[in-house]
């Protein structure tokens, strides 16, 4: 598939503000099913702007506007084009445990956020218990989470802690893929975060409203999204990252459009950055995805 | 005649080294001047400095915080014992060129883990001990350090086993505080007790901070005329201000915090009163997780935004450069006999501690057989926070630090307890006992590793106790490094103090943070 992706974010400030320092990961990254043919960032005021790519292998943005100012607008073009990946196969259990999958999970295998003992999570645990292989262990987080937890944006915080999303038994993508990941993690299965964009149109659950730009091509309005990265052990070839989505259910696939991952949320965040002022700001943040 | 006097009692205890007497109970030849001298002295004169003492550092503020019974906080002088530590130049060598080793091997290994982690494909060093490390800083991933040094100040700490041997129980190349009392120690040394010193060739440590501030300068990216250094501090509420304040002064550098930095351009600037000022190199006295928001902890407005990216930029260098934590993790501590090899292709002139990682399920299992006389620490924990002396422990802590060892063996190290060596030490009533001592010397690495005679003593004065933390009841001695004859180190000229300039205030307040949750 083809997209043209443009994220546009703007802070307005209610009186001037400094030194508003910024690291932006919002690029596509380039995959072996993932080719970006283009992108181009404006930000306004103008600044600078500083490439690298992080540890993850990221790219990273960083600029930074010093001069007192009342807004800033980010405004991201990218032109991405996406493959389905090869059906992945399962395997048994023992392969997870074996040195060689442990070493290509590495830091991926390890928990980052405390869970507490909670009844939700120990339930989810058991359901998950009959799981068949890693992959079926996968699949089944990307079900049971949906079943288990509501769906509800402004239930949460971009920080929230995982015990909070377990008492309300709701959360956004992001709370749903730290669940997962912890889920995953405690069965000895490597899993990551991955932060992208997914391209909604024609699923009634959680499509946004429509629109047709100039040329006749379907747009629709998204929000960045997160969802999980599996280390799957394969048949007869090395263990593969696999992408399911705890918020869509299932495998991820041409309309997930990755920017990168890292252990959690904190590695791979669209926007991290700070201000001074003594103003307060308002964001006005869309994402628009349109098919070409 | 000393052992009728001043050392009546003196009690060795078993399997111990003691720096002042030997098995034969005679005094060590290059200690038998300075036991005449005390002897000379006596009990009264003795605690009559120590009065001295007290008053001289409660007046200066050399002091630190204790809780009393009653549970106030009180601030006591820093317990300088006025014994002081001897050791020869033979002894200093065999100590300066270990050191020297290791430093290089662990600046090696932080360049190595950031970039091309041939120790982890060479197979000596598993990948997943790194990335589980809490101290692993992903945001300096790729960055080259300027001049490629990491670990400029180090504080290994020494102890020194029943044989005598020196072995190393722990490396610090974060922040490595305690420079300050050496200093201090002989300056209050030279004025309390001049007598000791007649007669005796000590080498000077009171070229400490020009050193320092050689180091800082010669890691500074190019600069137009002299570069700028600065310390860095969290503020006066940190238990080591005293320290940071008296570094900055005697190096005559600003003492700057968080708000008086400012990164612009990919360029570090302080404020001051005639504008923006570049700066060259932090000397920062900081954990990693408070220097950049955007890098390290999003919750922590302490740091300074974008001084990640300056630093990748190569414009601005950091001493102790950001991520060295990973070298000196304790179950890193394990390998580094190993990177000495592998890096520098030398034997270790230093031994490790004999140390057990507890994540092989059979050494655990005989590591927890073997409890009771063993030491077990945090891996990831810094000034004895968490440690457990299995001789010293009651049946329920054995059994509870079995139980923690088995829920996560990863959080743990095991050692062998070493039975600390023990220096003649003033106990409250003019007399000398032997009390257990480790050693903290102070590296520098700049152009090259330089290291100041001797270093910081600490000792336990608890009799028996091998807790030498100031925190636990510890106290410091002046520590002497005695000239052979060779010809001294070639002296730095001392720099003038000055008083740092007053920095304005900051217009615009706090930082707030800025965010966006994935839906």
């Amino acid at each position: 598939m083809q997209f043209t992706i443009r994220y546009l974010s703007r802070y307005l400030y209610e009186s001037d503000v400094v030194d508003n320092i910024n690291a932006l990961r919002v690029r596509p990254a380039s995959t072996p099913t993932q080719h970006v043919d283009d992108f181009t960032l404006r930000l306004t005021p103008e600044a600078r702007q500083y490439r690298h790519e992080d540890y993850f292998g990221t790219e990273v943005v960083e600029f930074e506007i010093t001069r007192p100012h009342r807004e800033l607008v980010i405004d991201a073009l990218a032109h991405v084009r996406t493959e389905p990946a090869a059906e992945p196969t399962d395997a048994d259990w023992a392969a997870v445990t074996e040195a060689a999958y442990r070493d290509a999970g590495s830091e991926f295998l390890v928990q980052t956020d405390e869970a507490p003992d909670h009844p939700l999570l120990a339930e989810l645990e058991r359901a998950l218990a009959g799981a068949t292989g890693p992959l079926g262990a996968a699949l089944l987080v990307s079900e049971l989470i949906p079943d288990r937890l509501d769906y509800r944006p402004g239930a949460t915080y971009v920080d929230s802690p995982l015990a909070h999303v377990l008492d309300i038994g709701a959360g956004v993508c992001q709370d749903f893929v730290h669940l997962g990941l912890h889920l995953l993690r405690g069965r000895g299965i490597a899993a990551r975060y991955v932060s992208g964009y997914l391209y909604t149109r024609g699923r009634e659950a959680d499509a946004g409203p429509h629109q047709v730009d100039g040329d006749g091509q379907p747009s629709v309005e998204v929000d960045t999204h997160a969802w999980i990265e599996a280390l799957v052990p394969q048949e007869a070839e090395r263990p593969r990252w696999i992408g399911i989505d705890p918020t869509n259910r299932g495998l991820a696939g041409e309309r997930h459009v990755k920017i990168g991952h890292g252990r959690h949320y904190a590695d791979v965040p669209p926007i991290k950055g700070v201000y001074r002022g003594l103003a307060s700001s308002r964001l006005e943040a869309s994402v628009t995805m349109t098919r070409v | 005649m000393l052992a009728e006097t001043l050392t009546d009692g003196y009690a060795i205890p078993d399997g111990c080294y003691d720096e002042l007497l030997g098995p034969d109970g005679r005094a060590h030849p290059h200690v038998a001047a300075l036991a005449r001298a005390l002897e000379r002295l006596g009990p009264e004169a003795l605690l009559a400095a120590g009065r001295r003492r007290d008053a001289i550092f409660m007046q200066q503020g050399i002091t630190f915080e204790v809780s009393g019974s009653d549970g106030e906080r009180r601030d006591r002088p820093f317990p300088l014992d006025l014994v002081p530590r001897v050791l020869t130049a033979g002894e200093w060598t065999v100590i300066k060129r270990g050191l020297a080793q290791r430093i290089r091997a662990l600046n090696a290994f932080v360049d190595d883990v950031y970039h091309s982690r041939e120790i982890v494909r060479a197979g000596v060093l598993p990948w997943s001990l790194v990335v589980s490390r809490p101290s692993f800083a992903r945001p300096v991933h790729g960055i080259r350090a300027p001049g490629g040094v990491y670990t400029h100040v180090c504080g290994c700490d020494l102890v020194r086993g029943g044989d005598g041997g020196w072995r190393v129980l722990e490396d610090n190349v974060r922040t490595p505080s305690g420079i300050s009392y050496v200093l201090e120690n002989r300056l209050a040394m030279t004025r309390l007790m001049p007598e000791l010193f007649a007669g005796q060739r000590v080498r000077p440590v009171d070229n400490y901070p020009s050193l320092l501030l050689e180091a800082l300068q010669a890691v500074a990216p190019a600069a137009e005329g002299e570069p700028t250094v600065v310390l860095w501090t969290p503020g006066p509420l940190n238990g080591a201000y005293f320290e940071h304040a008296f570094l900055a002064r005697e190096m005559g550098i600003e003492l700057v915090e968080a708000s008086d930095l400012v990164v612009r351009d990919a360029t570090c600037y302080m404020r001051t009163t005639a504008g923006l000022k570049r700066v060259h190199t932090i000397y920062r006295r900081l954990d990693d997780d408070f220097i950049d928001p955007l890098a390290f902890r999003p919750d922590s407005m302490l740091g300074v935004p974008g001084l990640i990216r300056a630093y990748r930029a190569g414009a601005v260098a950091i001493a102790n450069a950001v991520g060295t934590g990973v070298a000196d993790d304790k179950a890193v501590y394990h390998y580094v006999p190993e990177m000495i090899r592998f890096y520098l292709a030398e034997e270790p002139i230093l031994q490790n501690v004999p140390t057990y990682l507890l994540s092989d399920a059979k050494l655990r299992a005989w590591v927890l057989e073997r409890l009771h006389e063993l030491v077990v620490k945090p891996t990831s924990e810094s000034g004895g926070k968490g440690v457990f002396i299995g001789p010293q422990a009651s049946a329920a802590e054995l059994e509870h630090q079995a139980l923690l060892i088995q829920a996560s063996p990863e959080l743990f190290i095991a050692q062998e307890l070493v039975h600390l060596s023990t220096v003649p030490t003033e106990t409250g009533d003019g007399r000398l006992a032997p009390r257990h001592v480790d050693l903290r010397p102070f590296a520098l690495f700049g152009e090259e590793i330089r290291i100041v005679p001797g270093g910081l003593t600490r000792v336990a004065l608890q009799e028996g106790s091998m807790i030498v933390n100031s925190s636990r009841g510890g106290g410091s001695k002046d520590t002497w490094v005695l000239e052979d004859g060779d010809a001294p180190e070639p002296s730095v000229p001392a720099l003038a103090a000055r008083e740092p300039p007053r920095l304005p205030d900051v217009r615009f307040g706090g930082w707030h943070g800025q965010a966006q949750q994935q839906q």
